[in-house]
């Protein structure tokens, strides 16, 4: 009998002392200090996602950070677009940056300086009143951070503030695209103050120096519609509604982000009502709740964009590199199947610019697809029996879709008209990377995210840009459209904007190293008692704008 | 005293087994090919070679192996683990957080695999070759060669979804905040602060994970403790004590099952080592925060210092699940002692 006692007893301190090993006094100053604010709220029984005004959504893993100053990944932008605000906004998903912090604005004439006056009676969630210096130390910050986001602010050269009211930005350069920038979560302007005094700073040295980003991974410090009250990395944020906003809020009083990965468990929480919008979802999980008489369905285009890129550099691309070859992959494709694969909703686009983004063209005609045509390309080319090429991919996926499925329907697509491609798979980390940087690929397949919401970022895409550059095309290989690039960077007036971004669109239709064979589809669903519920590349989703019926 | 330098000498080889496991991890996680830069600037930040310094030179990753080898040694000595790449928070700090999750739902899981392994095991060796006994091997089979991430949605399709009879994902349901940490151990801590619905909740979000992940080690335990206790069974001094008339229950639970038991305590200990390791799938489609998404999440980013930091954990749950199952031996079974 004794000797069965201590067995248990044993057992049990095993258990206990594994169980003690999550002791939380020594858990870590932010995620104890969340929780216990958490743990502080008031027990919100009967607000479920069925009753009330609270909203609860589910998006997927995979972000590092809350802080404005280094946000740059996919859905942290929702949740700093809901607790701060910036001096212009995007409130549709094809429409222009328009003023939200900002009453008036004015360009130089020479477009190199930026002047603009805040709205009055703006104040931060803690009460301070929002001024200028707030606006300067949040942009400052975030270059000065030296973190993913910092080159958003890399045409700003510097901030004037000669009041209270007025911001003038000298730029380095005319940036036709720097109200779109400003729309970005991190230029979202910071309660300076309360960052300040977390250890924040806008200094030249705040790469080293500026630690107030564990506080700003937990607790927000803005002007926005909500605040951050509670975040449980890896498990829920919660957003509450700021009582000191300035502006006109919407009737839903709480949102509960839950992280939930898996697009089934969306799927079915959502159906059983535990969650009001699932992010996540997929064909396979849209189609199970198709005639859900409670869900309402979205499928609709991203600006995520997958292409396929033919190095224009012979000793590298081989015979890809061959202006005759690029346009016989290109009548060899099959738009439509790689749609079908990539999902309802997906989109190709006419050219390097996405549908959705001012001046787009639209989409490339359905019917593009001619299959003798790209045999007698070949032909000319000299290839009439085709050749054999590495078709190189790596492991990523574009909003769900692998690269590895794309790169399985060029191979078969190209197969038609006798170019075997041998597919070669490549670590992201582990050298594709870093290949892809240095323009090393000949062929392959892959992704583009906008980084901020403006066609200029597709500009990247011409002789002498960044991806250009990763196709072995410099500016000297095509100088007419190197210097659309320039005209378009300098064409602030809106309707100038719009003729070279077409321009640019029509030059690049049938010519270049870059072939855009579809931008992904988001896949969103959610409970019919909301309002205000759209896809939006901006933010992911903005909060901000859904209302409970 | 003998039991004291036991576990003073057993103390001793933990540390230096862990020096051990830092070092070959770190090894390991430097030979293979990947760049934690890559995994984590964006596109265009890698273009700046200004960010790209920056991001090297506060994780040390500018320095030479060897300095960042013993600069790491040296802060583990004072318990330091250094600083996520991926989250920008003290990796120790990180596990932390997530261990709670796991140890609970793994502690669920090893308790429920345990009582209904050592029971079916039993009852299957006395039915030694009935339906029953066809029956619970056939079960047993089945909870080992099922994949939990199938099982895992098959379980939450049906329970939660279709029959609406568990709670879904999570640790808990929308209408309960967390409750203030604690032990991290949700139950535990909902139970000090005195409320009863809510520790009630979060027991009954346990309990779909926990059988998922206990059918496979529940499998285990079963036919373990069902050949074992065969064995014992045939032994002289079961003969012998039957012959005297001993009822068959007396039998059982008093003389052939505490024999029996040792290797089942081996395997539990095992299958607690292995949930505790955290379950990467089954975390991911029940939401649950524990260390398989944080060791999954580190692992996509290169997060060399988070990976590290996993691998310490699970190697130290090994040995002291390992050190604690040795003593037990000795409890259960006075030979061992004597050895």
């Amino acid at each position: 009998m004794k000797r069965k006692m201590m067995a248990l007893a044993l057992g049990l301190t095993m258990v206990l002392g594994i169980a003690a090993c999550g002791g939380g006094s020594s858990a870590p100053a932010s995620s104890s200090a969340a929780e216990t604010k958490a743990a502080a709220e008031t027990e919100a029984a009967g607000e479920s996602a069925e009753g009330g005004n609270t909203v609860v959504v589910a998006m997927g893993s995979g972000f590092s950070t809350l802080d404005p100053g280094y946000v740059y990944e996919k859905y942290p932008p929702m949740i700093v677009n809901a607790c701060y605000e910036t001096l212009f906004k995007f409130y549709s998903n094809d429409g222009a940056a328009e003023p939200n912090l900002v009453d008036t604005y004015e360009f130089s004439e020479d477009g190199l300086t930026l002047t603009m006056t805040l709205k009055d009676g703006i104040v931060f969630a803690s009460g301070n009143p929002m001024t200028s210096a707030d606006v300067a130390f949040s942009i400052n910050r975030c270059k000065n951070l030296q973190g993913n986001p910092s080159f958003i602010a890399s045409t700003i050269e510097s901030i004037e503030t000669p009041d209270d009211k007025t911001v003038i930005f000298h730029m380095n350069q005319v940036d036709s695209a720097i109200l779109s920038k400003l729309t970005y979560s991190s230029m979202s302007v910071l309660d300076s103050e309360v960052v300040k005094a977390q250890g924040g700073t806008d200094a030249e040295d705040a790469a080293t120096a500026d630690t107030a980003q564990d506080y700003l991974n937990t607790t927000s410090a803005g002007s926005g519609m909500y605040v951050m009250t509670s975040y449980i990395p890896d498990q829920e944020i919660v957003l509450e509604k700021n009582a000191n906003y300035w502006g006109q809020a919407t009737n839903v009083d709480k949102f509960i982000v839950k992280i939930q990965p898996d697009s089934n468990t969306q799927m079915m929480t959502l159906s059983q009502g535990d969650i009001d919008v699932a992010m996540n979802m997929t064909d396979d999980t849209m189609a199970e709740l198709a005639g859900n008489e409670n869900i309402t369905l979205v499928n609709a285009p991203t600006k995520t964009v997958g292409f396929l890129m033919m190095n224009m550099d012979e000793a590298i691309g081989g015979p890809v590199s061959n202006p005759l070859v690029q346009q016989a992959i290109r009548k060899a494709m099959d738009y439509t199947g790689v749609q079908t694969i990539c999902g309802e909703g997906a989109v190709t686009p006419y050219s390097i610019i996405q549908v959705g983004f001012m001046g787009a063209k639209g989409e490339r005609a359905a019917d593009y697809q001619n299959l003798d045509e790209a045999k007698d390309l070949l032909k000319q080319a000299g290839y009439e029996n085709g050749f054999d090429v590495d078709l190189v991919v790596t492991d990523l996926d574009m909003e769900g879709i692998a690269l590895t499925d794309l790169a399985q329907k060029v191979k078969d697509d190209l197969a038609q008209i006798g170019i075997n491609c041998n597919i070669v798979s490549s670590a992201w980390a582990a050298g594709y990377g870093d290949d892809y940087r240095d323009g090393k690929l000949g062929f392959t397949v892959m992704y583009w995210g906008t980084d901020y919401n403006d066609p200029n970022v597709q500009l990247e895409f011409l002789p002498g840009g960044v991806v250009g550059l990763r196709a072995g095309w410099t500016a000297d290989m095509d100088p007419e459209l190197a210097g659309l690039f320039q005209a378009a960077m300098e064409a602030t007036d809106d309707a100038d904007r719009t003729a070279v971004l077409e321009e640019i669109q029509d030059k690049t239709y049938e010519n270049g190293p870059f072939l855009m064979i579809a931008q992904a589809p988001a896949h969103i669903g959610y409970n019919n008692r909301l309002d205000g519920v759209a896809v939006s590349d901006p933010y992911a989703l903005d909060l901000t704008l859904i209302n409970v019926k | 005293m003998e039991r004291l330098k036991f576990i003073g000498k057993r103390l001793i080889y933990l540390v230096v087994m862990l020096l051990g496991v830092a070092t070959l991890v770190f090894i390991l996680t430097k030979m293979i090919p990947g760049d934690p830069t890559v995994a984590n600037l964006s596109q265009r930040a890698l273009n700046d070679p200004e960010i790209v310094a920056a991001f090297r030179a506060k994780y040390g990753l500018d320095k030479p192996i060897i300095v960042q080898y013993f600069m790491y040694i040296g802060n583990l000595l004072h318990l330091d683990l250094g600083t996520s790449i991926r989250t920008n928070n003290a990796v120790l700090a990180e596990l932390m957080r997530c261990y709670p999750a796991t140890i609970e739902l793994a502690v669920f899981a090893i308790i429920i695999a345990a009582v209904f392994g050592i029971l079916f095991g039993v009852i299957s060796a006395v039915k030694r070759n009935s339906i029953i006994d066809q029956v619970v091997r056939a079960l047993s089979v089945t909870g080992v060669s099922l994949p939990s991430f199938w099982f895992a949605l098959l379980v939450l399709y049906f329970f939660y979804y279709k029959l609406k009879i568990m709670p879904g994902p999570g640790r808990l349901a929308n209408a309960f905040s967390a409750p203030a940490n604690v032990t991290g151990l949700y139950v535990i801590d909902s139970l000090l602060e005195g409320n009863i619905p809510k520790m009630l909740d979060a027991l009954k979000h346990l309990i779909l994970p926990g059988t998922v992940l206990a059918a496979f080690t529940m499998g285990l335990i079963t036919r373990t403790t069902r050949s074992n206790l065969l064995d014992v069974m045939s032994t002289d001094y079961i003969r012998t004590a039957r012959a005297k008339g001993l009822s068959r229950v007396s039998l059982i639970l008093h003389h052939a099952l505490g024999n029996a038991l040792i290797p089942v305590l081996t395997v539990i200990g095992l299958g607690l080592g292995n949930l505790l390791g955290g379950m990467v799938l089954v975390e991911t489609i029940f939401n649950w925060p524990g260390v398989g998404q944080f060791a999954y999440e580190s692992v996509m980013s290169n997060d060399f210092p988070s990976i590290i930091g996993v691998a310490l954990l699970i190697a130290l749950n090994y040995m002291v699940i390992n050190t604690v199952v040795d003593i037990l031996y000795g409890v259960i079974d006075p030979r061992v002692r004597c050895q």
